[in-house]
């Protein structure tokens, strides 16, 4: 029953994928992003570990454990910012944060 | 690597501005310095055309790679076509200069100027075709400074429109000249611009070819200005500055026509034949069109851009006009109406300098305060208006010739140019110079000693070439007669 | 004799004008030079070149061939070359004597007319750059050399007609000459290239073209002498080209004397002769402009009759001349016309100094009817004019008399009788008017000027010595019947068109003609003007007072057209649409780039929403291209 596994890991992979790229584009606030882009990069490392066990190389595992090590480094850079761009509006609300886009066109 | 004339030519100028621009020295010195500068390169050429042999082929070579892996190369040569323009870029510049003298005090303006001179002279003297792009699109840059920087009313637009339009054009011709070197490449093996090789592409089905002409023409009828690309000229003359519009008036557009001969008749000969009818027919529409449009103007700038425009159109029909006169008198206008029309661009410029007007409606009265002003003004008007003992009229004529045995009926309206500018130019010279009126004109001072040097001397060359043509002429014979003969191969005319 | 004498008869006017123009630029601007100076140089130059002249002439009287003179190959295009070449043959060494001769005199004249003047030294070079034009005219030996007298005449009587130039109505004037001028000189040049291409090719100057004339057909030649005519059409101020004529009594009296009635109107007259060999071959074009000339010697007299500025109705009068010298030239009896161009120099010029002494006499004064009585006042003047009015209304033995008789006479042996009517009744009107102005001026009572102007020697000498050429000016043309040899055409019997012998009595009946006729006009005159008293003053109007209102048509048709058709090129088209369509596509260009900008919205969603698409469909290109 290797295959149907397989095929339910995958499928589970892709729906968490699809539910964190939703709350990327659909929500404003900055920690559910936050939360959807790591649920995106679980999913990824989903597939990782699926397919080195599908394949029977350790390679894929690797990878996971790296990705785990960055998400959890860049956890604590993204937190941080959120922090300091807090304190500068007060906010948590992305549509605030649009400082570069241009007032009025030529 | 030993350095030939034409290099010592091109660069020297931009050498000069280089160190002038690094060191820090004053407006004053760098003026002087740019001046003799002038003064050199002007006798350097002035070794060549006594140097120059009464053959067709190309003189003063040099030959150097530059970007060999794509057979780009440094190749420079003279034949007496742009012989005679060599001769005249160096000799106006430095009595520009003598002009320009008390009008600009800033040290970036005369650096440009010699930018400028760089930028004209090499692309004058290029036989690589992307040797060639590389010049005609760097002399633009010190254009853009002077007219953006040092410009009058609306500068940054006209700058911005003239720089735009022109580069647009330019595309064209880049393309064009790419398209040239991929042909070279299929059908040779190896690349090369050089203009010599590029003629003896034979892979190129007529419909490229048409459309490569008009790739460049475009890029040259935008410079000249050919009716319907002339609007940009108006609004920049009238707002650059005298400096800038002199260079523009005298020596750019003319390089236009220059590319036209140099690049698009070898290269396409059959096209220029067969187009030859469209271009006569611009230009001697041009010819009244400007010329019409001149009468009515306000602006004396302005009216001197119609006036040019209309002047180089007949120019353009002359050059298409596939006949030793009308080519002959079309290299020879080139000369006639870079001198008249610089030295009434300098004039215009020392006027506008001591009154600030350039409104022909609030000048008059000039002819008392100002006689040698006058003189000169007189002088360069009556070249411009092609009056016999002035090149001007040797030139026309010459061209009218030329348009005559094209056609018949073509020759007998371009005869209209002895109208043509009489017309608005008297006007001119009666409202603007000589009758008096109300305006306040106490502030006009008459030129001083280097600028009655500078615009007689001017003057007299304009004379001589009037009076004994012949002796300027007769060095760009061969090169027309093998512009006509062995690549247009329509004969020289009956 | 050495043939590059030729070239120094022009050279030495030129030479004298360049020095006079740059002292006068000296004295103007650095220090003030003495006008005696000026005065030395100026009449030093035309008076050598007159002598110059004579020495050609005795050598030519003497049985000398033709001189030719080519210094340099003026152009050489294509292998045909063009000489700057000078030709002394009897036509144009009769041309200079009495253009030099009639110019010496005026410089003499000038010299008192213009004492003082700011200007003097700037007129004396003007008036020696137009001799040397004029010579360079009349002694070129190709018709291109010739075009650059030719607009250097124009250019001076430009220059000279705006010579105090600080007053616009002198500066439109000369705008007007010159302008006028030019359309004529359109006609020339077309001329010009024509002939260049169907003869010039074997050889431009006057001999290759009289031998190889021949090979073009009549058509051609048609167009050719048609188009020439226009150019003297310009030059000699006939229909429809005579407008500016009268405008150019603008400048200086001298100026008038000796460039607008002397010697450059007469250009096309000497034009038509010298391309004598082209029109003996066409004569319906000469017969074309003798009708030409007819019409306008009959419309200017008509206009002249009510003119009230002395100096215009002596330039109507001109214009009237000119039109008898057509008549001739037109015929083919172009030693005739020449005969009737040396005696019009003459007394045309002796009138225009006369009028100029009299304007200078009474202050300035141009309107006849505000002068009158001065016979007693200049008594002198009173004499030289009473012999030039009557050579100009052909009374014997003055010498418009020959000449005219002469011309009529040929039109009349040519079966013109129409020419010849016209002429005969010009000839009355001329008397009529030439009369009125006559004895309006030096007749009329109660004349009170308070202060008459001295007039110097320099002035009266001059008018001494026309004055007796326009008394026996006429003795070197006399006709047939008081003479076997007319000198003129014995002088010129290339030109004279062959001769025409004619009966004695004949001759003298239609003398007789002329001279009643002449009488005739003198009488109205007399009746008319003869007592006509100052303080009634006479105002001149209706439609030949206002010249058929010509000016203003012309004005109103290409003037107004011209600016009209101007403003819409540059404002409406070139502004308008040109411009227009340039800056929309820029315009264009610009609102594309807005468009484009707005889909940086500044909208994290909207950015990621993009980027998850461009994501998926480059994975949907790779899994469909990969499989």
């Amino acid at each position: 029953m290797i295959e149907a596994s397989f095929i339910s890991y995958i499928s589970l992979a892709i729906l968490l994928f699809s539910i964190g790229i939703m709350g990327l584009i659909s929500r404003k606030n900055i920690f559910i992003i936050y939360m959807s882009i790591e649920l995106m990069l679980n999913a990824i490392n989903i597939i990782f570990v699926t397919l080195s066990k599908y394949f029977g190389s350790m390679d894929g595992q690797i990878i996971a454990m790296m990705v785990m090590a960055i998400a959890a480094s860049e956890a604590a850079i993204f937190l941080s910012l959120i922090v300091a761009m807090y304190r500068l509006k007060h906010s948590v609300n992305i549509d605030d944060f649009n400082t570069l886009k241009q007032k009025d066109t030529l | 690597m030993d350095i030939g004339l034409l290099s010592f030519i091109i660069f020297l100028p931009l050498i000069v501005s280089f160190i002038l621009l690094v060191l820090p020295v004053g407006m004053k010195i760098t003026r002087n310095i740019a001046f003799v500068t002038t003064i050199i390169v002007f006798l350097l050429s002035l070794s060549i055309f006594f140097k120059f042999q009464l053959t067709d082929y190309m003189q003063f070579r040099e030959f150097h790679p530059w970007i060999s892996s794509y057979g780009i190369y440094y190749s420079l040569g003279v034949d007496g076509f742009s012989m005679i323009i060599l001769m005249l870029i160096t000799t106006l510049i430095p009595l520009g200069y003598l002009f320009l003298w008390k009008t600009k005090k800033s040290k970036g303006y005369w650096a440009s100027m010699l930018l400028i001179q760089t930028g004209v002279t090499g692309a004058l003297l290029s036989l690589d075709l992307v040797l060639f792009y590389f010049f005609w699109e760097s002399m633009l840059l010190p254009v853009f400074m002077i007219i953006g920087i040092y410009g009058t009313g609306n500068r940054i637009f006209s700058t911005l429109k003239i720089t735009i339009y022109t580069i647009m054009g330019s595309l064209f011709m880049l393309v064009s000249i790419l398209y040239l070197g991929v042909a070279f490449y299929n059908e040779f093996g190896v690349w090369s611009f050089q203009l010599s090789d590029l003629v003896q592409i034979t892979t190129l089905s007529n419909f490229e070819r048409t459309l490569l002409f008009f790739g460049f023409m475009i890029a040259f009828a935008i410079k000249i200005p050919l009716f319907p690309f002339h609007t940009w000229l108006m609004q920049t003359y009238s707002n650059s500055p005298t400096g800038g519009v002199f260079i523009l008036s005298a020596i750019m557009a003319k390089l236009g026509i220059y590319g036209i001969v140099r690049f698009v008749l070898p290269l396409f000969p059959h096209q220029y034949v067969e187009f030859a009818p469209y271009f006569v027919g611009l230009g001697v529409f041009g010819l009244i069109y400007f010329g019409i449009a001149a009468l009515m103007q306000q602006n004396i700038k302005r009216m001197f851009a119609y006036s040019s425009a209309s002047h180089l159109a007949f120019i353009t029909a002359g050059i298409f006009s596939l006949n030793a006169y009308g080519m002959t008198g079309a290299a020879f206008l080139i000369v006639a109406h870079a001198m008249a029309t610089g030295g009434l661009f300098l004039l215009t410029g020392t006027i506008e300098y001591d009154l600030g007007i350039r409104s022909i409606s609030g000048l008059g009265g000039i002819a008392k305060k100002a006689p040698f002003l006058t003189v000169a003004f007189a002088l360069m008007l009556l070249c411009i208006v092609g009056l016999p003992g002035t090149n001007g009229f040797v030139s026309e004529l010459l061209i009218i010739f030329g348009l005559f045995e094209y056609n018949h009926y073509v020759g007998v309206i371009s005869a209209l140019t002895v109208l043509v500018a009489a017309s608005f130019m008297f006007w001119l010279f009666q409202r603007a110079i000589l009758v008096k009126t109300d305006n306040d004109v106490s502030k006009m001072k008459d030129l001083d000693i280097k600028e009655i040097v500078g615009i007689f001397g001017l003057a007299a060359v304009i004379i001589a070439m009037g009076l004994y043509p012949h002796w300027f002429l007769y060095k760009i014979e061969p090169t027309i007669q093998h512009y006509l003969v062995d690549i247009l191969k329509v004969g020289i005319g009956s | 004799m050495n043939s590059s004498l030729l070239a120094w008869i022009i050279l030495i006017p030129f030479i004298s004008s360049f020095v006079l123009g740059a002292l006068y630029l000296y004295s103007i601007s650095i220090k003030k030079i003495n006008d005696t100076i000026f005065t030395f140089l100026a009449i030093l130059a035309p008076i050598t070149s007159f002598l110059i002249g004579v020495a050609f002439f005795l050598s030519l009287k003497n049985g000398a061939t033709d001189y030719m003179y080519e210094p340099y190959t003026w152009l050489g295009v294509n292998g045909y070359i063009i000489s700057m070449g000078f030709l002394g043959d009897k036509l144009s060494i009769f041309m200079v004597l009495f253009v030099t001769f009639i110019g010496s005199t005026i410089h003499v004249y000038a010299a008192g007319y213009m004492k003082g003047d700011e200007g003097y030294g700037k007129f004396f070079s003007y008036f020696n750059l137009f001799m040397a034009s004029m010579l360079l005219l009349v002694l070129a030996n190709s018709p291109i050399i010739m075009f650059i007298g030719w607009e250097g005449v124009g250019l001076c009587s430009y220059l000279l007609i705006g010579f105090y130039f600080t007053e616009p109505l002198n500066v439109v004037a000369g705008n007007k000459a010159f302008i006028v001028n030019r359309v004529g000189d359109l006609g020339f040049i077309i001329g010009l290239v024509i002939m260049f291409f169907y003869v010039g090719k074997l050889g431009f100057d006057y001999y290759a073209l009289e031998d190889y004339i021949s090979l073009v057909p009549t058509s051609i030649l048609t167009i050719i002498g048609i188009a020439l005519f226009v150019g003297a059409m310009g030059k000699s101020a006939q229909i429809p080209l005579y407008v500016w004529l009268p405008d150019a009594m603008a400048g200086p009296t001298p100026v008038s004397a000796l460039i607008h009635a002397a010697t450059m109107v007469t250009a096309g007259v000497y034009m038509v002769a010298r391309f004598h060999f082209l029109y003996d071959l066409i004569p319906h074009v000469g017969e074309f402009m003798a009708y030409i000339g007819a019409f306008s010697a009959l419309f200017a007299a008509i206009i002249a009759m009510r003119q009230t500025d002395i100096k215009k109705i002596l330039a109507y009068s001109t214009i009237s001349q000119l039109g008898y010298m057509f008549i001739a030239v037109g015929l083919g009896a172009y030693s005739t016309g020449l005969f009737h161009v040396f005696t019009h120099a003459f007394f045309k010029a002796l009138l225009f100094m006369g009028a100029g002494a009299v304007i200078i006499a009474v202050g300035h004064e141009q309107n006849i009817f505000k002068m009158g009585g001065l016979r007693k006042k200049l008594p002198l003047v009173y004499s030289v004019m009473l012999i030039a009015t009557l050579a100009i209304s052909g009374i014997p033995p003055f010498s418009g008399f020959f000449s005219k008789d002469e011309i009529l006479l040929k039109a009349y042996r040519h079966h013109e009788y129409l020419i010849y009517g016209i002429g005969l009744f010009t000839a009355a009107l001329t008397a009529y008017y030439m009369f009125r102005l006559f004895f309006v001026t030096f007749h009329g009572k109660n004349y009170k000027q308070k202060e008459m102007h001295y007039l110097s020697w320099s002035m009266k000498a001059p008018l001494l010595v026309l004055a007796f050429g326009a008394t026996v000016a006429g003795f070197v043309g006399l006709p047939e019947v008081f003479s076997q040899t007319n000198l003129i055409d014995e002088w010129l019997k290339a030109y004279s068109g062959g001769a025409l012998h004619v009966e004695h009595t004949t001759e003298i009946m239609f003398m007789g003609i002329s001279v009643v006729v002449g009488l005739a006009g003198i009488v109205v005159a007399y009746v008319k003007y003869f007592k006509y008293d100052f303080n009634k003053e006479i105002q001149e109007s209706g439609i030949v007072y206002n010249k058929f209102y010509i000016d203003e048509v012309y004005h109103f048709i290409f003037v107004r057209g011209i600016q009209k058709l101007s403003r819409f090129i540059s404002v409406d088209v070139d502004d308008g649409v040109i411009d227009k369509a340039v800056m929309s596509l820029c315009g264009g260009f610009i609102n594309m780039g807005r468009r484009i900008g707005r889909m940086q919205c500044a909208n994290t969603r909207v950015y990621a929403f993009f980027m998850l698409l461009g994501i998926s469909s480059f994975s949907l290109y790779l899994i469909l291209k990969l499989g």
